[in-house]
């Protein structure tokens, strides 16, 4: 019974009907399939979720062997585990809504998530001081530019200098949103090409078939 | 001129409002089949970072340092496939030059589902070149499903390991900014690749060379000369004339006649 | 050999970037302890955004989602701290889906700390005004099941307790929704636009970081959002408008002083590299040729 599972033209055969239970409804007026549709997509979310307990055996793996190993920083890898397993036994036995367990999320996991983005602004400011030299005319009209919108950006320069805002505004709607556009359109066309190599078999690696690309 | 437009697309059985977006990827279909079943391959041209990857790889070697060089944190995502193919390129210079290659995984949830796929590829670059034995699963950590955990992780490993160059391409989003400033820190040679888009100008600051958007696709379609990527490059190429074509030529109609007819077709 | 005279202008060119870290740290630190009060003028985007929170009328049902983590509501918090002041003093009802499993921190950090005492000021509770369906829209797929099957695909809320009875027994469909109000770091959830406005052409309105804030502009010339909030700046602006002034404009000082900061550092860059490094550059290109 294994071969079934392990047969490329089965793996393509459901990954086709897939592609089509997701892209019939969306394009076609063909209400008979919205009621799979809706039931496959709930399917596929549910079960993306279970790879989360292979990442916790494999992070569980690594770290033992590193602890064990006394490799570089492995007293780092004590204090992951220990908060890992602290985490992962209160939300099992008091639940994610028990003040304790709310408690290790505001006291630990939130302030260093917004720790790690917040540094954000500081590695940004370097680089801007860094990076902004006039060394060519495009890099001064670059310089111009930024500066432009800096000033823009900076509230107390609206409130006094109002006549700037028509630049800038110019500047970020007009220029960088026609930019965006133009990503967007190279992004979104690659990833439906992404999609054509997928449904046609050229791109297998994604079930597990590397190296055995159909022709 | 709209209500022609409207009832031109009004196709029966076709969501309102739609019918164009399937026609455009009906195209891509066609197109796509078309460019990856042709014996020629398409040609592009080499891109500039290839060398910059190059310069890196070396550099690394000489100071006798390791490489880091991640391929993103989202799952089958077209810049991650195509990053993909510079993990292998990258693979094989290190498998060559006995230079260590450390390639930090995860990020997302999906991440799960790609580091196997880079795996089997670093594994196979290290077999190819005779060298299995250096090939050492510790050095591609699965660090977190979380965007910032496995930001921590990878900074983590840039501080503790000082490699001489880091090569960030595929899917990274505002997390690439912190490494490309700490990697700058520790003093190796930073090559990203911007697709995301929102971060791609404060990454050009940070970096020593940065590959815009279809840059990274195409430097990883010119390391593999895989028929499929190739083809996914020109798609797209044809897809941005045709783009430019219809903006040119509504602009015109629009400033002669008064007419948004190429607007309303893009509306329906 | 004696110690080499300070040059300003290579000072200037070389400088430590720590130097920037520092400077930055006491601009940004100092505001926020001492107000300086600075004026701040209100953008024609915060104006809009305004414009759609008017459109709506009480008992209205607005689909609150929070696709964002914890580290982002740090910068869209003025935002949505107005946002849903003004909701709740307009008496909008509300159903809270998070996007992130960050998410149940924003739970107790907005409502539970922020907002307890402007809910029970205007006597806002949960499940009369409010529901919070918790981590109810991860991905397009759940958005989609939402939007074409509510009553199908959602039965309770984050708690488990039943959702019958309420206002929710109002919505078939994403055509029932009055409004989306998104909160987000990034491209957000797509399924919202795709599923739910594109479809039904509910309203939707969304406050964005910064930098995600370009692409979202697209979306807005595009007509598929209708309101848009342009991340601290943008809150802030909104507390002005909504009379209820916040952590948004205590933080706009730190905002104009950082943003004029680095403006100076460019500028210093700009001048040690004219007045210095090109110069050297230069020469040492010249004793290399000979």
């Amino acid at each position: 019974m294994s071969w079934f599972f392990k047969s490329k033209q089965v793996n393509l055969a459901i990954l086709v009907a897939s592609f089509m239970m997701g892209f019939v409804p969306y394009f076609l007026e063909v209400p008979q399939v919205y009621g799979f549709a809706n039931t496959l997509t709930m399917v596929s979310a549910v079960v993306g979720q279970f790879a989360i307990v292979i990442a916790i055996y494999s992070q569980y793996r690594r770290s033992l062997r590193f602890i064990s190993e006394r490799r570089k920083g492995w007293v780092y890898n004590i204090y992951l585990l220990v908060l890992m397993s602290v985490m992962i036994l209160m939300g099992f036995l008091v639940g994610e809504h028990h003040a304790s367990y709310m408690w290790l999320v505001n006291s630990i996991v939130a302030p260093c998530s917004s720790v790690v983005y917040g540094i954000l602004a500081f590695y940004m400011f370097s680089a801007g001081a860094r990076a902004f030299r006039a060394r060519s005319l495009k890099a001064a009209l670059l310089i111009i530019a930024g500066i432009t919108v800096l000033l823009y950006q900076a509230p107390l320069t609206g409130a006094y200098f109002p006549g700037i805002s028509p630049y800038a505004v110019f500047l970020t709607e007009k220029v960088g949103m026609s930019l965006n556009r133009m990503f967007s359109i190279a992004i979104i066309t690659g990833a439906i090409m992404l999609n054509v190599r997928m449904l046609t078999g050229r791109e297998l690696a994604f079930m597990g078939f590397v190296g055995e690309e159909g022709s | 001129m709209i209500t022609i437009v409207e009832s031109l697309f009004h196709i029966p059985g076709v969501v309102s409002g739609r019918a164009l977006g399937l026609i455009l990827i009906i195209g891509i279909f066609i197109l796509g089949i078309y460019y990856m079943r042709r014996r020629k391959l398409p040609y592009i041209r080499r891109v500039a970072a290839i060398d910059a990857i190059d310069e890196a790889l070396g550099r690394s070697t000489e100071m006798g340092r390791p490489i880091l060089c991640s391929y993103g944190r989202g799952g089958f995502a077209y810049s991650v496939i195509a990053a993909m193919s510079v993990l292998g390129h990258v693979a094989r210079i290190a498998a060559e030059t006995d230079t260590r290659l450390l390639v930090p995984t995860g990020g997302s949830h999906t991440g799960y589902l790609t580091r196997e796929l880079a795996v089997d590829i670093v594994r196979s670059q290290y077999q190819m070149a005779g060298k299995p034995e250096m090939f050492n699963m510790d050095d591609m950590p699965f660090l977190s499903g979380e965007q910032y955990s496995f930001t921590a992780g990878y900074i983590g490993m840039l501080v503790r390991e000082r490699p001489g160059a880091v090569i960030m391409t595929g899917g990274h989003s505002s997390e690439a900014m912190n490494i490309a400033e700490m990697s700058n820190l520790v003093g190796a040679l930073t090559i990203t690749s911007g697709t995301y888009v929102s971060n791609m100008a404060a990454l050009a600051c940070a970096s020593d060379y940065i590959m815009l958007v279809d840059e990274q696709p195409a430097a990883g379609a010119y390391l593999s000369r895989d028929p499929e990527q190739l083809a996914t490059i020109r798609v797209i190429d044809i897809y941005k004339i045709l783009s430019l074509v219809l903006i040119v030529v509504g602009l015109i109609i629009l400033n002669a006649t008064g007419n948004d007819f190429i607007r309303g077709l893009l509306a329906s | 050999m004696g110690k080499e005279d300070f040059n300003l202008l290579k000072w200037m060119a070389t400088y430590d970037k720590r130097w920037t870290y520092l400077l930055l740290f006491i601009l940004v630190l100092l505001p926020m302890i001492y107000p300086i009060g600075m004026p701040i003028s209100v953008s024609e985007l915060t104006k809009e955004y305004y414009e759609q929170l008017e459109t709506l009328e009480e008992g209205d049902i607005v689909l609150d989602s929070w696709s964002t983590e914890y580290s982002g509501y740090m910068e869209l918090k003025p935002g949505m701290i107005s946002s849903h002041k003004y909701f709740i003093k307009n008496g909008i009802k509300l159903f809270i889906c998070l996007g992130h499993p960050e998410g149940l921190a924003l739970v107790q950090a907005l409502l539970d700390e922020e907002l307890k005492s402007y809910m029970e000021k205007y006597d806002y509770t949960y499940g009369e005004d409010y529901i919070i369906l918790g981590t109810a829209l991860p991905n397009q797929a759940a958005t989609l099941a939402m939007a074409t099957d509510f009553q199908g695909s959602v039965k309770v809320d984050w708690k488990g307790d039943s959702i019958q009875g309420t206002f929710l027994d109002r919505i078939e469909t994403g055509a029932d929704i009055d409004m989306i109000s998104d909160y987000t770091t990034g491209a957000g959830n797509p399924g919202l636009i795709n599923h739910i406005v594109l479809t039904f052409g509910t309203p939707m309105i969304q406050n964005q970081i910064g930098v995600s804030l370009p692409g979202s502009l697209a979306n807005k010339d595009a007509g598929l959002i209708t309101g848009l909030l342009a991340s601290t700046r943008g809150g802030s602006e909104l507390e002005l408008l909504v009379n209820e002034p916040g952590p948004g404009l205590i933080a706009m000082d730190a905002f104009t002083l950082g943003h004029y900061l680095l403006i100076i550092f460019i500028v210093i860059g700009n001048i040690g590299y004219f007045g210095w490094a090109k110069r050297v550059s230069e020469e040492r290109e010249r004793t290399t040729i000979r």
